[in-house]
């Protein structure tokens, strides 16, 4: 039972890392980011790269696809994403094109393979990345056997979700950030400068998709769809959780990660995943403001 | 009559001759491709009433199509000769045998614990009914819940995108009632008083531009009728319209059911010109791709949304042609969607609109003063957020 709820926990984690991103930019800036799964890709790519291109470790993978994925998040938030504010199911829409662009720019490796030239790690097909000796066995507490690598991915995103935490609710950018969740247009009145706090919010965001990214990679292959059904997930969490609520989305995804390992493990995967969406539709239909949101001004 | 509405009047003759001119020009095989463009033209048509008209982003259009197309490929199942084993006289799908367990009767009512559920789809009717009543109903359930609640904008999306996914996956997990995976294939033609349409014949072809025409010029009316312009009011101000003594969630419910019908048809017609159907039909990528070839004719356009949606099409399956391009394709789709979303949010029937207005405005003396747009949809989503 405790190996479920553990596997259920580092399921939420990964989910978690995957919706914080999508609840901040979606309650602050009303942006439906559909590429936010891309970004979560991107980062695996770069867990890929670097261990094939830079013969680094892991760990290392892990600030690099930060940045990587920031930089990315940054240009989307600059080219698009940025035209399109106050249209909200516009940016669904062209983040769903730029998803596809994402897509197979690593299919096609960024169209070289028109030139005929390979790039090692890139392509259609699936590229492993490989663990940490010191992640692959398993840890002992209390008796339970536990996998090390999910007990990383958890330590991992208690750091990253603390440290958003932090940033939100105790330095000036989050102040501002909250001021735009709460009421965009008042706060630019107070002299917000909102086209550069949703930048970077956004590229912060794609950031932490990143990092889940690089631990997606670790337990299985890493392939160009990779993040296709993890940006539908997301938005499962944040709609859950309620717009712009950080402690919304960490229960929403515990909720959630705990169900789908509860109901896999009674009856297989795909029912799980099944139950998860009903459960959903369950929710928007009775509580559409989601189960923990607060009231907006 | 306006010149705008004299114009619209042409492009939809001028349409309608078109796809019925084909058959002069291209050979069979050709003929059942463009059949497929055709059912595609008709979810344009079903996304431009639901989006454009209605306010209402369905990223779960294929749940209805897939139903449609599944209700009357059961029918079309048990008419194929694969289904009549040798030496029984009733029809049982093949993929049951495969699936049936040992010492399980030969028989559809009792080869698995489902499988009496397909009983009825022995007569083809039943298949041709239910391929419209099935999207039908589910659409008036879903509306009435919905836009009872008055879930608006985005949760209607998200809750359309999670329902496709979750009907997609119990279809691929019953799989001993459904076929699973591999959907239903190895279907018998349809049947109809005695003619039989043949996937690769002139007649199919008819029987998809005629349905299509039928829809096209049926869809555009009733959005003209009373109800449809309290439709439209409702899209650009729900509570100005519910102020005015309006049931709003009547009028939304009822065009998300009309929607779901063509869909539904759009199905049924897809199986008749294709022979399969397959849980690959409520893939979120197939509805969400029918809303990019809505967009890109067109959101606010019926014929637009229905020949963006036959063009993208013929273009892909022009460039299919070339191996290395497959790829690239929906690479060039993703940019062309991008583009379409950032500048033409009125996609190009709305920059043809333009144009023509432009053009026409310069031979007269005064000058268009207010220029009204087919619909403003662009301009309301700007309110919604």
């Amino acid at each position: 039972m405790i190996d479920v709820l553990f596997i259920g926990l580092s399921l939420s984690s990964i989910l978690l890392l995957v919706a914080l991103g999508l609840a901040i930019t979606y309650g602050a800036m009303g942006v439906i980011n559909m590429a936010h799964g891309e970004i979560v890709m991107a980062g695996a790519y770069v867990a890929v790269l670097s261990g094939i291109w830079l013969k680094t470790s892991f760990y290392v993978a892990l600030p690099l696809a930060f940045l990587a994925a920031a930089a990315l998040g940054w240009i989307i938030e600059r080219l698009v994403v940025s035209r399109l504010y106050g249209r909200l199911l516009d940016t669904l829409l062209a983040t769903w094109g730029v998803s596809m662009l994402i897509q197979q720019a690593i299919r096609l490796e960024f169209g070289l393979t028109f030139l005929g030239i390979h790039i090692a790690g890139l392509g259609t097909g699936l590229q492993n990345v490989a663990v940490p000796a010191e992640l692959q066995g398993v840890v002992n507490i209390a008796g339970v056997e536990l996998n090390a690598y999910r007990g990383f991915i958890v330590l991992v995103t208690v750091v990253l979700t603390a440290l958003t935490w932090f940033i939100m609710y105790w330095t000036s950018l989050g102040m501002k950030v909250r001021a735009i969740i709460r009421n965009p247009k008042m706060a630019a009145a107070c002299g917000i400068d909102v086209r550069k706090v949703n930048a970077l919010t956004f590229a912060y965001g794609s950031g932490l998709a990143g990092v889940a990214g690089v631990m997606m990679s670790g337990f299985k292959g890493v392939s160009p769809d990779l993040g296709s059904s993890m940006v539908v997930d997301g938005f499962m969490v944040v709609v859950t959780g309620g717009l712009g609520s950080l402690i919304g989305t960490i229960m929403a995804s515990g909720l959630l990660g705990e169900t789908n390992a509860l109901v896999a493990v009674a009856t297989n995967d795909i029912l799980a995943r099944a139950v998860i969406f009903a459960a959903v539709i369950l929710v928007i239909v009775l509580k559409p403001e989601g189960l923990f949101s607060f009231k907006r001004r | 009559m306006t010149l705008d509405r004299r114009l619209t009047l042409c492009a939809y003759a001028l349409f309608i001759v078109a796809i019925f001119a084909v058959p002069l020009f291209v050979d069979e095989f050709g003929l059942n491709r463009i059949a497929k463009f055709l059912v595609y033209g008709m979810l344009g048509i079903a996304i431009a009433l639901s989006w454009g008209y209605a306010g209402i982003l369905n990223l779960g259009q294929g749940l209805f199509f897939g139903l449609g197309a599944y209700m009357l490929a059961m029918s079309l199942k048990l008419a194929s000769p694969t289904s009549l084993q040798q030496g029984a006289d009733k029809p049982v799908p093949d993929f049951m045998l495969w699936n049936a367990e040992p010492g399980a009767p030969t028989d559809l009512c009792c080869i698995n614990k489902a499988s009496f559920l397909w009983l009825p789809f022995q007569h083809q009717s039943v298949g041709l009914v239910m391929g419209i009543a099935l999207p039908v109903i589910v659409a008036a359930l879903l509306g009435i819940i919905v836009f009872r609640k008055r879930i608006e904008g985005p949760f209607v999306s998200i809750i359309t995108l999670a329902l496709v996914l979750l009907v997609r996956l119990v279809l691929v997990d019953a799989q001993p009632v459904t076929g699973g995976f591999n959907g239903l294939t190895d279907l018998a033609s349809l049947e109809i008083f005695g003619f039989e349409f043949d996937p690769y014949s002139k007649g199919t072809y008819w029987l998809a531009a005629g349905i299509l025409t039928l829809t096209l010029v049926a869809t555009r009316l009733i959005v003209e009728t009373r109800a449809g312009l309290v439709l439209q009011a409702a899209r650009d101000d729900q509570r100005r319209v519910r102020y005015l003594g309006f049931d709003v969630s009547l009028y939304q419910t009822f065009f998300f059911c009309v929607a779901a019908a063509i869909s539904g048809v759009a199905g049924m017609l897809y199986v008749i010109v294709a022979q399969f159907a397959s849980p690959t039909f409520m893939d979120l990528a197939f509805s969400v791709t029918m809303v990019v070839w809505a967009a890109v004719g067109g959101r606010a356009s019926i014929l637009g949304a229905c020949v963006g949606a036959i063009l993208i099409n013929m273009m892909e399956a022009g460039i299919s042609e070339t191996e290395a391009l497959v790829g690239a394709w929906k690479a060039i789709i993703g940019l062309v969607f991008v583009l379409t979303v950032l500048f033409l949010p009125r996609g190009l029937a709305g920059l043809l609109h333009d144009q023509i207005g432009r053009f026409a405005s310069v031979g007269r003396d005064k000058p268009r003063v207010a220029h009204v747009p087919m619909s403003s949809a662009a301009v309301t989503e700007t309110k919604e957020a």
